[in-house]
């Protein structure tokens, strides 16, 4: 179990946490500034090193008017089996406006009998800017296949908030991989491909210009990808790549090329180099 | 219009009739990237395709949005809901545009006030008017059981999916019918897992059929707009 809630402002030039919370098996890093741009970074980390059975996790981030948040992980998510039951993670995340949020987790491995529900709701404003990334493995057994796990559900609604109060749905991403349900490797589910990757842009400057640019950073890639986008909801509009590849390498260069893009074109700001601190 | 068994069976072959024009003959939904990458090319590949699209797409979006109409949701939270998932633009505007056909075909020969309420909704901006729910709303406006309105509904899509093939591939006509025989056991198996799964299941697409689907609009020479 273990419980996270993160608050961040603006403070002058830059972004700083006003409320910090945690207990059981989640905490973060201390923070960090990445750069000069005033984006505050934090790694969130979980000491026990892996889900199991019946785990609850639950986030709760709220990045206020004009605040910029990076959020990674310290290490990959790892769940083990879950016999009878799932492991499963609650984020909610609300953006004020023009508030940034970067998520930016490390891979999901999902073992041999594992079960995992991640359900994420995002509120943001028609000026937020978001980008979301994340990579799903197969998880390999012991006898080196893949696939050994019993369900994946990974669900993420967005939904921007009205003058009235309101708030319209932007998007639906549902991903349900359950392999003892039938073949999930072939043709028209995984392609024969073991990972699948994502990315996940919500802003106003979202528009066919930046999904043709996407779609071309990918295409170099050793990857099966695609770029769409979302209706237009309250004035911006959402961004979505999906990406099957063999590895977690490739795909973090595939959409690692894709957010360095929209980092510098957006915010003049260098790559994502985690790996550096 | 009395509703017996007559009248709303022939009422459903007539909204369900691959000649209803929709315009269902110009989507093929994703299958035409996959001739591009040579992958579907023949009778076996096809039904391989229509295996997947009818276990995932037709299951877990189209059928799912259907049976919560028939259950009572409103229709505009459902169309709400679909507008969101239908991630990849051409899946989208195909359900859109063929729901704005069916939408007026329902007007012309079986008006309802429930139909009537979609249509004003989606007149004012309010719904997007998708496919699935213009035919849910009239199915059921016509008292069709939800199993057969499911079956129908899922049978007709897969229709048009192998006319389509046969023309585009291209197929003979009997292999065709074999594809449509052959899918028989698929829409059954559809209809009752659409009966069993929950909203959390709703818009669980596979990866692969929306990476083609979105994959489509960058291919250079094709028939189908989606």
């Amino acid at each position: 179990m273990g419980e996270l809630q993160l608050r961040v402002a603006l403070r002058g030039q830059r972004s700083v946490a006003v409320h910090q919370f945690h207990q059981g098996a989640l905490r973060v890093l201390r923070p960090h500034y990445l750069d000069d741009s005033g984006q505050l970074g934090y790694v969130v980390v979980n000491p026990g090193g892996a889900y199991l059975d019946a785990d609850l996790y639950v986030v709760d981030v709220e990045v206020e008017d004009g605040a910029s948040l990076l959020l990674t992980t310290q290490s990959a998510t790892k769940i083990y089996r879950t016999p009878g039951s799932f492991a499963e993670q609650r984020m909610s995340i609300r953006l004020g406006e023009g508030a940034r949020l970067e998520l930016a987790p490390d891979q999901l491995i999902a073992y041999r009998e594992a079960s995992y529900r991640q359900d994420t709701r995002i509120s943001l404003h028609p000026s937020s800017s978001l980008v979301v990334s994340e990579i799903v493995t197969p998880g390999w057994s012991p006898d080196g296949t893949a696939f050994k796990y019993e369900e994946l559900r990974l669900r993420t609604e967005i939904r921007v908030q009205d003058r009235a109060g309101g708030a319209g749905l932007l998007a639906l991403d549902n991903v349900l991989i359950r392999p003892p349900s039938g073949d999930v490797t072939g043709l028209g589910f995984m392609e024969g491909r073991s990972h699948l990757g994502s990315l996940l842009v919500v802003d106003p400057r979202v528009d066919q210009a930046l999904a043709d640019e996407l779609h071309s950073l990918a295409a170099p890639h050793d990857a099966l990808a695609g770029v769409s986008l979302t209706a237009t909801v309250g004035g911006t509009t959402g961004l979505v790549l999906r990406a099957l590849s063999d590895n977690t390498e490739e795909l973090n260069r595939l959409l690692g090329a894709c957010t360095a893009h929209l980092r510098r074109h957006w915010y003049g700001q260098e790559p994502l180099n985690l790996r550096k601190y | 219009m009395p509703n017996t068994a007559t009248s709303r069976r022939l009422a459903l072959q007539q909204l369900t009739d691959s000649a209803l024009p929709t315009g269902a003959f110009a989507h093929s939904f994703g299958f035409e990237s996959y001739m591009e990458r040579g992958l579907v090319h023949d009778e076996a590949s096809f039904g391989s395709w229509l295996a997947a699209f009818l276990g995932q797409q037709l299951t877990y979006s189209d059928a799912l949005a259907i049976r919560f109409l028939y259950e009572g949701h409103p229709v505009e939270e459902l169309d709400e809901l679909l507008t969101a998932q239908l991630l990849p633009r051409q899946i989208r505007e195909a359900s859109i545009k063929m729901g704005g056909r069916l939408l007026g075909i329902g007007a012309e020969v079986f008006p309802s006030p429930e139909l009537d309420a979609y249509r004003a909704a989606v007149t004012t901006g309010r719904a997007a008017g998708h496919q699935p729910l213009a035919f849910a709303v009239v199915a059921r406006s016509l008292e069709v059981p939800l199993g057969e309105a499911l079956a129908a509904y899922l049978f007709a899509a897969v229709t048009s999916l192998t006319q389509n093939a046969v023309r585009a591939i291209p197929l003979g006509q009997n292999a065709g019918q074999r594809l449509l025989r052959n899918a028989h056991d698929g829409v059954a198996a559809a209809v009752e897992r659409a009966g069993t799964l929950t909203p959390d299941d709703f818009g669980a697409i596979s990866p692969g059929l929306e990476i083609s689907q979105m994959r489509h609009e960058k291919q250079r020479a094709r028939m189908f707009m989606s």
